[in-house]
């Protein structure tokens, strides 16, 4: 059979062909990535397509966890001021109803009370970054102010909505109690208590006193156990912080695996299509000159 | 009977069918890079003895004519594959140019999706931080955006297909009225019993033209070629070419109609007029209303979602986005309606610290659309098909280039001017020429001493 006598067909397929490898090689080495389009790998393009988007939210739900956390401390370490403020009106409370005190005395500790009611209120009017953690979702008005009207001497402005944040694709964490439910709720109503205690100091009662004390100290008990949605919200928080440093990683860990190259092996690759492209190029170098001519002499 | 005679016009004959070799030797050198071109190989035959009484003498060499070294089965099958290759590379190129909007580049849906979907995650942190909302509004503005840029370079690209087709068109009736041509041409010169080699070089290699322009179908009749497109209507018949037309149809596209008005737009096959059909009305129509239908759905979704909730102030949300009514062109439509981020549907309750309603928006772009997938499943199966396509039409067209090429290097193995063996010949002839023509020097010796045998003066 008669050979091929044109070799530049072939030769130029060769080339070509190193070539482009050559090129997704260099391409591969000098991006660090081995999809660039999705016909690179369209099952990886398409899974890259959902990483993306988790990774944003990922993203965001930390961003979300650290400021909503830092929300909910605010809230935590104003209920415990509210704590101690309530656990010193008690102790004035006892005080008071002891019967040793002077009016001018109970006048006196009416007037501690008074302040601390004043503590209270304002720690109930906690914001934080402009919006007030105990107004329920009414957040941008102050929650509690002055008022004649009302039997504890302030009203509530808030009502009794709860926000809660996203902090993952399915998870959201309640970041709010309404103040309505901790500082005046009905059967244990803080400020009311603390009013009452005043209103009886003031007037030298002394089985006033005491219930009013009584009730202050139910108060305390059972804004201690409203607290505990925050110290919960916190640990909640927390563990999902910890939880979205693993998924970071992990999608980063699947993202390079969907398009990233291993260095080691797209190094080798480089260079293994740099020697069969310098391969091809010298073949074609040594076989397109030569024909017959080169060996004839020339006719004299 | 014989005599010096017969010596000199056997050794003539000789010259003459030497130069004549020498003169395709040199014609298939000159031509060694001739796109078509086939080589030519003298045929030489003896001529007959002549018998004089009992005296035989040779009659000498003759040279028939040159013939074409050509296979015409491999150029059938180098037509077919031709018409393969040019097809799926017009569609590896268009969808070449179709998948980077799909790339992840930073304007992507997909990019932007996260974008979007971060600015409502951080919402949910922060409802009444004016900056969060006017992020939300922003990131649906850049996501309706990409939307739009994406469906624009489906629709561009498909709109510079449809212009392919026409000038596709207009190559193929140009090629098929030249093929006619040298038909007519070729078959009076084989009716006159010649070889018509360069005719044939020049019809093949416009015939295999035309086999990159579309699928053809080849025959061989007494008059020449008859050429029709892969599904039948007729291009070339012997001296007659048939000119198909273009015209633009109810969709808006160019049709291609056969010589006889009969739309033939769905049967054309192969070649760049196949591929750049089979890309405008199949594939870039398939990835348009996967597009539409995504758009549409997640549009109406998100604003139900607003629906569920009061805006800043304390308004039942209205539409977000804003979409063309019917599938058809919502992604390029998709727009954001309002233009006031006090106007996104944030609380649940009517009160401006709610942040009730932040998850039933985010759910609009988690939760099955009426498709039955979420937007981003939905958009990553259509990225999944776009980088398919891509992918499998390049890899064909590597392939068949592949066999193409294979082909290609048989038939130049038949019919490639080899310029070793052309200048073997060269030698081969120069040789018989230097022979032929002391033949015709010795016998003008030989005349003269015969005429001296009888004169005494020397001629």
């Amino acid at each position: 059979m008669r050979v091929n006598p044109n070799l530049v067909p072939d030769i130029l397929a060769a080339i070509n062909e190193s070539q482009t490898n050559l090129n997704t090689a260099l391409q591969q080495v000098s991006t660090g990535k081995s999809v660039s389009v999705p016909s690179d790998n369209p099952a990886a393009s398409a899974d890259m397509v959902q990483n993306t988007i988790e990774s944003g939210d990922v993203d965001q739900y930390t961003q979300n966890v650290s400021g909503v956390l830092s929300m909910v401390q605010t809230a935590d370490s104003a209920l415990g001021s509210v704590v101690s403020a309530l656990t010193q009106a008690i102790s004035l409370g006892t005080e008071g109803a002891n019967g040793t005190d002077s009016a001018a005395n109970q006048q006196e500790i009416a007037q501690q009370v008074q302040g601390i009611l004043s503590s209270v209120v304002s720690q109930a009017n906690t914001s934080y970054e402009g919006a007030y953690l105990f107004g329920g979702t009414a957040n941008t008005t102050v929650p509690y102010t002055a008022s004649a009207s009302s039997p504890s001497g302030y009203a509530y402005n808030g009502n009794n909505g709860v926000n809660s944040v996203a902090v993952g694709d399915q998870l959201s964490v309640q970041v709010n109690l309404p103040g309505s439910q901790i500082f005046s709720n009905s059967s244990n109503d803080v400020l009311g208590s603390l009013s009452s205690l005043v209103t009886a100091l003031q007037t030298g009662n002394t089985a006033g006193i005491e219930s009013a004390t009584s009730a202050v100290s139910f108060a305390l008990s059972y804004v201690s156990q409203q607290r505990v949605f925050y110290g919960n919200a916190e640990s909640q928080l927390n563990s999902q912080e910890t939880y979205l440093q693993q998924e970071t990683v992990s999608l980063t860990t699947q993202q390079t695996n969907l398009v990233g190259v291993d260095m080691a092996t797209a190094a080798t690759t480089l260079s293994q299509a740099e020697t069969a492209n310098s391969a091809a190029l010298a073949a074609a170098a040594k076989v397109l000159p030569t024909t017959l001519l080169n060996y004839l002499s020339n006719p004299s | 009977m014989s005599g010096l005679n017969t010596s000199l016009t056997i050794g003539i004959q000789a010259l003459e069918a030497t130069q004549a070799a020498l003169n395709a030797t040199s014609n298939n050198i000159a031509n060694a890079n001739t796109p078509g071109y086939t080589r030519e190989v003298p045929q030489f035959s003896e001529n007959a003895e002549s018998l004089s009484g009992s005296e035989v003498s040779g009659g000498g060499v003759n040279l028939d004519g040159l013939q074409s070294v050509r296979d015409e089965l491999l150029n059938l099958q180098i037509q077919q594959q031709t018409s393969q290759q040019s097809s799926t590379d017009t569609q590896s190129a268009s969808l070449q140019q179709i998948q980077t909007n799909f790339a992840s580049t930073g304007d992507d849906i997909a990019s932007t999706l996260t974008a979007f979907s971060k600015s409502l995650a951080q919402l949910s942190a922060s409802p009444s931080n004016a900056a969060a909302q006017q992020g939300v509004l922003e990131s649906g503005q850049n996501l309706a955006e990409s939307f739009n840029s994406t469906a624009n370079g489906l629709t561009s690209a498909q709109s510079e297909a449809d212009s392919q087709v026409t000038q596709t068109v207009a190559q193929i009736n140009s090629l098929t009225q030249q093929i006619a041509q040298l038909n007519g041409q070729l078959s009076q010169l084989t009716q006159s019993g010649q070889d018509g080699g360069t005719l044939q070089d020049q019809r093949d290699e416009l015939v295999q033209q035309l086999s990159q322009l579309t699928g053809i179908s080849v025959s061989q009749s007494s008059d020449g070629e008859t050429i029709t497109t892969a599904n039948g209507s007729p291009l070339v018949m012997g001296s007659q070419s048939f000119t198909l037309q273009t015209t633009t149809g109810s969709d808006g596209m160019q049709h291609v109609l056969d010589s006889a008005g009969n739309d033939i737009t769905s049967s054309v096959q192969g070649g760049q007029l196949g591929g750049a059909i089979q890309i405008r009305d199949q594939v870039i129509p398939g990835f348009l209303s996967q597009l539409n239908t995504l758009a549409s759905q997640f549009a109406s979704t998100f604003n139900s979602a607003q629906a569920m909730g009061f805006d800043s102030n304390g308004n039942v949300g209205g539409n977000f986005f804003s979409v063309s009514t019917g599938t058809a062109g919502a992604a390029a439509s998709l727009s954001v309606a309002i233009t006031n981020p006090s106007l996104i549907a944030i609380s649940s309750d009517g009160t401006a610290g709610s942040n009730g309603n932040v998850a039933n928006l985010s759910a609009a772009l988690t939760s099955p659309l009426p498709s039955g997938q979420s937007v981003t499943n939905a958009y990553a199966n259509l990225v999944f098909q776009v980088g398919s396509d891509a992918s499998n039409a390049s890899s064909e067209s590597t392939a068949i280039g592949q066999s193409l090429l294979q082909l290609t290097n048989q038939q130049s193995s038949i019919s490639g001017v080899s310029i070793d063996e052309e200048t073997t010949n060269l030698i081969r002839f120069q040789t018989a020429y230097e022979a032929a023509a002391r033949i015709v020097s010795t016998i003008q010796q030989l005349s003269t001493v015969t005429l001296d045998m009888g004169s005494s003066q020397s001629y």
